[in-house]
């Protein structure tokens, strides 16, 4: 579970930890939009501001690079396709392919965004409760009538407590058919039948048996509402939140 | 007086097979009775029945003279249950949360579940990881944490099934003291086992079953000089004609 721990919650006593999750969900939604829509300077000026936060609460850069490795992969590819694939004045020519500066501009443009909404996404969940998530979450559908937002904040927390649980399984699987040679089999279909239908059994298992425990303590979806509380600090932060979004617009 | 009736209590499975067949049992209150019998004997199917997971086929089971049929809500809270697989007796977060769940199930004040998360984790003496993930706990600290869900409820009667499976020496010492010390507050404890050894020491009753029957009752050493028949294991001391000691020393 060791790989698991950036995304997820770290307790600290920041001011990101303190705002109220309803205040923490409405800027990310407002900073994602907005940068989608925003240009080079006003994404470096985000991604900056995001960097110092991500020092502010306290979580080692070097687990967030490891943790986000696959993504920056992504990033490379999505930016050297952007750059080739774009027409205008060529920068670099080599063996019949061109990086144009067009392309390369619109590449950095998208990694930008896409990269700002994953770190902002991995700020938002390292700072905040999975139970205040989801009391944000119900706080937000409770006014549409045709939502039950009590189940969907109840379903949000199983599955964030479910995946854990799930990679788990899903490595001790692994290890356990490797111990017993999988790997000499070549075929892929072989290899990911012989794989996918333990794993599933086991989580169906592992469901049924949470199922069981829940019902023993009680479980009703009349519960104890989750406790949430605004202050002037709250306020503050989405007055600010909006300025930076304009300003970066 | 009986805190536990179980009368003419049978139980068949949807699939045909016969769980547990016809079986008595009163037990009084604040009694430490120890349940054995081998895998398969019927042990869990039984004790499933006190908080009404499992209905009976025929017969009832009465909890301070209300049957556990007709208000199972009642019976939760009165029996608080610890599952053989703690792991997958977490529904929490982090280890106050799942505290908290059964409280909230309860639709309990906020500060009263304050309350009583924060006694029941000093009860089993994990005050100090309340903010922690449970997937990082050892599996000593989880049956602990397993413990404190349950006292949470404040229920009048514990039932574990196997709490010593898959703990090492220190690890059964602190669950057996945690045991005790819930004893010796008052509550009637029912506890499943299949290695008399750890626990015997400290029971008032001893209840063997097999196939579904419960083949002997009585006290420890009425009945430990004969266990073997019934495929449990006698422990040593009583074997060389001693007394059993307790493993807290
Ligand atoms: N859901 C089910 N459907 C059908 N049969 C079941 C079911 N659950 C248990 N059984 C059967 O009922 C019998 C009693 O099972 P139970 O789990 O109560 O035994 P146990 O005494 O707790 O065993 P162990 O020591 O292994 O925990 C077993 O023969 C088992 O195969
Ligand atoms: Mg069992």
């Amino acid at each position: 579970m060791a790989e698991l721990t950036v995304f997820g919650y770290r307790t600290g006593t920041s001011l990101l930890h303190i705002l109220d999750s309803r205040f923490k969900l409405a800027c990310l939604i407002l900073i994602s939009l907005a940068s989608l829509k925003a240009y080079i300077p006003g994404l470096s000026l985000l991604i900056l501001l995001l960097v110092f936060a991500i020092i502010h609460i306290r979580v080692s850069f070097i687990s967030v690079l490891k943790e986000i490795q696959y993504f920056l992969i992504l990033l490379t590819f999505v930016l050297i396709a952007r750059a080739l694939s774009t027409p205008g004045t060529p920068v670099i020519e080599f063996m019949g392919l061109t990086m144009t500066s067009q392309g390369l501009y619109d590449g950095i443009l998208v990694c930008g965004r896409l990269g700002t909404v994953v770190l902002l996404g991995l700020i938002f969940v390292s700072t905040t409760r999975p139970s205040e998530i989801k009391a944000a979450v119900e706080w937000f559908l409770t006014p549409f009538p045709f939502i039950p937002a009590k189940r969907v904040a109840t379903m949000i927390s199983l599955v964030m407590r479910f995946i854990p649980t799930i990679l788990n399984q899903a490595k001790e699987t692994a290890d356990a058919q490797r111990a017993r040679g999988i790997e000499n089999r070549k075929n892929p279909v072989y290899r990911l039948i012989k794989f996918t239908i333990p794993l599933m059994r086991r989580t169906f298992e592992d469901a049924d048996k949470l199922i069981v425990a829940m019902e023993a303590r009680c479980y009703s979806e009349n519960r104890t509402d989750p406790e949430l509380s605004s202050g002037k600090k709250d306020w503050i932060a989405l007055l600010l939140v909006i300025c930076l979004c304009i300003l970066i617009l | 007086m009986n805190i536990l009736e179980i009368i003419n209590l049978t139980h068949r499975f949807s699939n045909g097979a016969m769980g547990i067949e016809n079986i008595n049992l009163m037990v009084r209150e604040g009694e430490f009775v120890v349940i054995s019998g081998q895998n398969g004997s019927g042990k869990t199917t039984l004790l499933r029945h006190l908080n009404g997971l499992f209905l009976p086929t025929a017969g009832t089971v009465i909890l301070d003279g209300i049957s556990v049929s007709e208000n199972v809500v009642r019976a939760r809270q009165m029996v608080g249950m610890v599952f053989q697989d703690a792991d997958s007796q977490i529904v929490g977060e982090t280890v106050s949360e799942d505290v908290a769940f059964g409280p909230e199930n309860l639709c309990l004040s906020r500060p009263e579940i304050k309350k009583r998360v924060s006694h029941a984790l000093n009860a089993v003496g994990l005050a100090s990881f309340a903010d922690q993930r449970p997937h990082v706990l050892s599996g000593g600290e989880k049956r602990r944490l397993a413990i404190a869900g349950v006292l949470a409820m404040n229920p009048k009667i514990l039932v574990f099934d196997e709490p010593f499976s898959n703990l090492d020496y220190p690890g059964v010492r602190q669950i057996l003291k945690q045991i005790l010390s819930l004893h010796e507050a008052g509550h009637t404890i029912l506890l499943t086992t299949h290695d008399l050894e750890k626990v015997l020491g400290h029971a008032n009753r001893l209840v063997i079953m097999k196939d579904g029957k419960i083949v002997r009752d009585g006290t420890p050493d009425q009945i430990v000089t004969d266990v073997e028949t019934y495929g449990v294991r006698q422990p040593c001391a009583s074997r060389l004609g001693m007394e059993i000691g307790s493993w807290l020393n």
